[in-house]
């Protein structure tokens, strides 16, 4: 039996390696550690993404420690933030050694051509379990939350360039939609 | 002159306490701080690094400093250099963790949650968007799109072994081109 710490470690040492194509690219592979673990819900995942966005460094690493943090602890964030640098590390070291070869190697590129569109298409259905997850309470339709969903889309059309601006609105549209119901 | 490991832990744990945003951000932080402040890389190393990262697994800003902290002082510079970068959202992330799960029962801040949820789905359809323009161009770029969403809606298979799957499609395409 793996305690949880050495599993925290090997799961995010997976993550780190097949996750291609930036920070946004880790959210389908924690959505399936939900499935597989239960150590947290879909709910503390985008509670997660938000921190991860608000708060300074990479959001996949930002993940890795808050993951980590709330199932196993200090010790768990510290091997699970490891373990998500590893793969990369010893990647890029290699690269480094061969970087010219590398540069042109054909068959990387052809290999990226079909990886990029399915982190897209990973992403996408993370989209749809989101939607579905925060628009509909008990298979009943929220409609705040549809309301606060338009209203944040108009928003964004002028705050594109600060994330945490449109975080922080959400949060506020939120406290609103609070008072309005009682 | 080479800079000394503490020099690099500094200039790093600076540029990682202001890397908020996308990993992209980290190009304009290196630029200020290591070629416009003490001139140890050249531009058109900093362009080389951010390339190649680009396409190597895991995370953009950390591949970048990666390469550049083995630049200034090989692989003891490319350590000190992602533990410098990690080390403030490590502390500021334990540090909201410890809030977040204090509070998490309160109706206020349940709320807010709720309210900023929403706001990650304007941020993801909006990322998605941007890069759906970008990557989706071709009949193999739509094939393997299709392919992996519903493999991933209807069969719950891991985004792991999609991605080895994808890997090994892309390669053999790659091999019957040639």
């Amino acid at each position: 039996m793996i305690n949880i710490t050495t599993l925290l470690f090997l799961e995010f040492l997976k993550i780190g390696i097949f996750a291609i194509g930036g920070g946004y690219a880790t959210i389908p592979f924690l959505f399936h550690l939900i499935d597989k673990y239960h150590w947290f819900w879909p709910k503390d995942l985008t509670n997660m993404i938000a921190l991860s966005n608000m708060t300074p460094g990479p959001v996949g690493i930002n993940m890795a420690t808050y993951v980590g943090f709330t199932t196993g602890g200090l010790k768990g964030s510290l091997m699970a933030t490891l373990g998500i640098i590893t793969g990369p590390f010893i990647i890029t070291l290699f690269v480094i050694f061969f970087i010219n070869k590398y540069k042109q190697s054909q068959a990387l590129k052809n290999i990226l051509e079909g990886v990029k569109p399915a982190a897209c298409a990973l992403i996408s259905v993370v989209l749809i379990q989101l939607v579905r997850d925060n628009l509909f309470i008990d298979a009943k339709f929220n409609p705040n939350a549809v309301i606060i969903l338009v209203v944040l889309f108009f928003i964004f059309k002028y705050t594109k360039k600060f994330p945490s601006l449109i975080i922080l609105a959400g949060g506020i549209l939120g406290i609103i939609s609070y008072i309005f119901q009682n | 002159m080479k800079p000394s490991l503490f020099e690099i832990f500094k200039l790093y744990f600076i540029i990682g306490l202001q890397l908020i945003g996308g990993g992209y951000v980290i190009y304009p932080l290196l630029k200020k701080y290591l070629i416009e402040d003490k001139n140890l890389l050249t531009e058109d190393e900093l362009t080389d690094y951010l390339a190649i990262s680009q396409c190597l697994p895991g995370i953009i800003a950390l591949n970048v400093s990666i390469f550049s902290g083995y630049k200034l002082r090989k692989i003891k510079g490319a350590i000190i250099a992602v533990l410098g970068l990690l080390l403030p959202a490590f502390l500021i992330i334990l540090l909201l963790a410890n809030i977040i799960l204090t509070y998490q029962e309160n109706q206020i801040v349940k709320y807010f949650m709720f309210g900023v949820r929403l706001s990650i789905i304007v941020l993801i359809t909006s990322m998605l968007y941007d890069i759906f323009k970008k990557i989706i161009n071709s009949k193999f770029s739509i094939f393997i799109f299709l392919l992996i969403l519903f493999a991933s809606l209807y069969a719950n298979i891991s985004p792991t072994f999609l991605v080895i799957i994808t890997i090994v499609i892309s390669f053999l395409k790659g091999v019957n081109n040639d």
